[in-house]
């Protein structure tokens, strides 16, 4: 069939520049082909999504090679996705029956799938599932190989495309959260050769960095094909400070991300686990300056407290109580002592007043009032005329009053 | 970031776990608190200074 000899085609004039819409109604009738209607296709499914409508979109790949040759995007409407058997899987190896349409409003051509049929799995992903097996028997996947990220890095390691949202997105965040330095290790990220130059711009940061995010932006399966290399695995394994990976979307789990330490959802959850939060730091600092005010503040607080202690110690008012008390019981000796002395004073003078009336009675000068004297001769009373001779002196004691006397002449009684 | 900066919040936290401690006399509690002051300060430009550097390696080895 000569297509370019059609006559509406014809009928356009020369140099005449199209509008988007006429190339597209012109790609439309081009397509609009008896051969590339209700054609039976076959190929691996590959991103397949169930959409919430019910519709499912996927993409039907040829490998030529072990890499990718041909990759067709496919929709199947919700009415015939409803008879479907079975739920297609990644890298199922299915024959299909559709029609290619042209879709203007993306530019794109796709396959609308009316039946899917198993045709076995693909070969991507038994070969994926090769190498997974075979990488993990050397224990690349282990997790007691998983090390954790340092708390406090120095410099980040990027291995990536240097441009594009990743890059700029790790960028982003780690300048946000703590700015450091950042060493770009630039690498294709899909492609024939990508695996060799991943793996090697992974080695190159080799003594360089303290963490190391291997990231890529959400792609294809095929796009994220050389992330499940061997060579990458291996260079992750061989990498001497940990990794994080952040390879395609959440959904998609490389053989990279099962060897990384740690991995996040997407480039900017890498930077944010690579890194820690200064904000978050300084909230940390502040609370223990906070604690050091207080620790010092409790301690002086302690050491008044310790001095109050002390100072009641050294002059206590128990101690005051005490010599209160010894002042008193002298008070009270005083006293006793005072009263018993006083007691026995009245007694002894009642006793000397008794005897003194006693002694009054009989008082030898009591007689002298009645008109007797006494005679004394030195000192002594004179009792008899024996005792005395002419020229003695005496004394001559009057009840009130005496006299001296010579003797003049001495009787005795027998004389008489 | 300096490695430092972990060895620095690490003494800050042993200074006051000391201060707190009863057995630490009062002239030595000053001493580690002015300590533990240039510590804090210490800590807070590491992390106010901080700079964003970039270096793209070279991909050919």
């Amino acid at each position: 069939m000569d297509w370019f000899n059609r006559p509406d085609v014809a009928a356009v004039p020369e140099r005449a520049p199209l509008r988007v819409s006429e190339l597209s109604a012109i790609i439309e009738s081009l397509l609009d082909n008896p051969l590339l209607q209700d054609i039976l296709v076959r190929g691996e499914v590959t991103n397949y999504t169930h959409h919430a409508r019910g519709h499912r979109y996927f993409s039907l790949s040829e490998k030529g090679g072990g890499n990718t040759a041909a990759v067709i995007k496919c929709v199947m409407w919700r009415s015939d996705a409803e008879r479907l058997s079975f739920i297609p899987s990644e890298g199922m190896e299915v024959i299909v029956t559709g029609t290619v349409r042209a879709y203007a409003p993306h530019g794109a051509y796709q396959l609308q799938v009316k039946e899917i049929h198993k045709a076995g799995l693909g070969e991507k992903f038994l070969l994926i599932e090769q190498w997974k097996r075979q990488l993990a028997a050397e224990g690349c996947f282990s997790l007691e190989r998983k090390r954790c990220l340092p708390a406090f890095p120095v410099r980040v390691g990027v291995v990536t495309s240097e441009t594009g949202a990743v890059i700029h997105d790790i960028r982003t965040v780690i300048g946000r959260r703590y700015p450091l330095e950042i060493i770009i290790s630039p690498t294709a990220v899909q492609g024939e050769q990508a695996h060799r130059e991943i793996a090697g711009a992974i080695s190159r940061l080799a003594g360089m960095v303290d963490v190391v995010i291997v990231a890529r932006g959400g792609g294809s399966f095929e796009d994220l094909f050389p992330f499940n290399h061997p060579d990458v695995v291996r260079a992750i394994v061989a990498c001497p400070v940990p990794i994080v990976s952040a390879i395609g979307h959440e959904v998609d789990v490389t053989l990279s991300d099962l060897a990384a330490d740690l991995r996040a959802a997407t480039p900017s959850a890498a930077a944010e686990l690579a890194v820690p939060d200064r904000l978050v730091l300084a909230a940390r600092v502040q609370d223990l300056k906070e604690k050091l005010n207080v620790a010092l503040q409790d301690r002086v607080a302690w050491a008044w407290d310790e001095i109050s202690d002390l100072r009641d110690r050294l002059r206590p008012q128990k101690f005051c109580r005490k010599l209160e008390e010894r002042k008193q019981n002298i008070a009270d000796l005083s006293d006793r002592l005072e009263r018993a002395f006083s007691n026995l004073l009245g007694r002894e003078r009642l006793l000397l007043a008794e005897m003194k009336t006693a002694l009054d009675s009989r008082n030898p000068l009591a007689v002298l009032a009645r008109g007797y004297c006494v005679a004394e001769k030195s000192g002594t009373v004179v009792k008899s005329a024996d005792a005395i001779t002419k020229g003695d002196r005496m004394k001559i004691r009057f009840y009130d009053g005496s006299g001296q006397v010579i003797v003049e002449k001495v009787d005795h009684e027998r004389n008489l | 970031m300096k490695e430092t900066y972990e060895t620095k919040i690490e003494q800050l936290r042993k200074i006051i776990e000391k201060i707190e401690d009863g057995n630490t006399g009062l002239d030595e509690s000053i001493k580690l608190y002015e300590q533990g002051a240039a510590l804090v300060k210490q800590c807070e430009i590491l992390l106010t200074e901080a700079e964003l550097k970039i270096t793209t390696l070279s991909r050919d080895v």
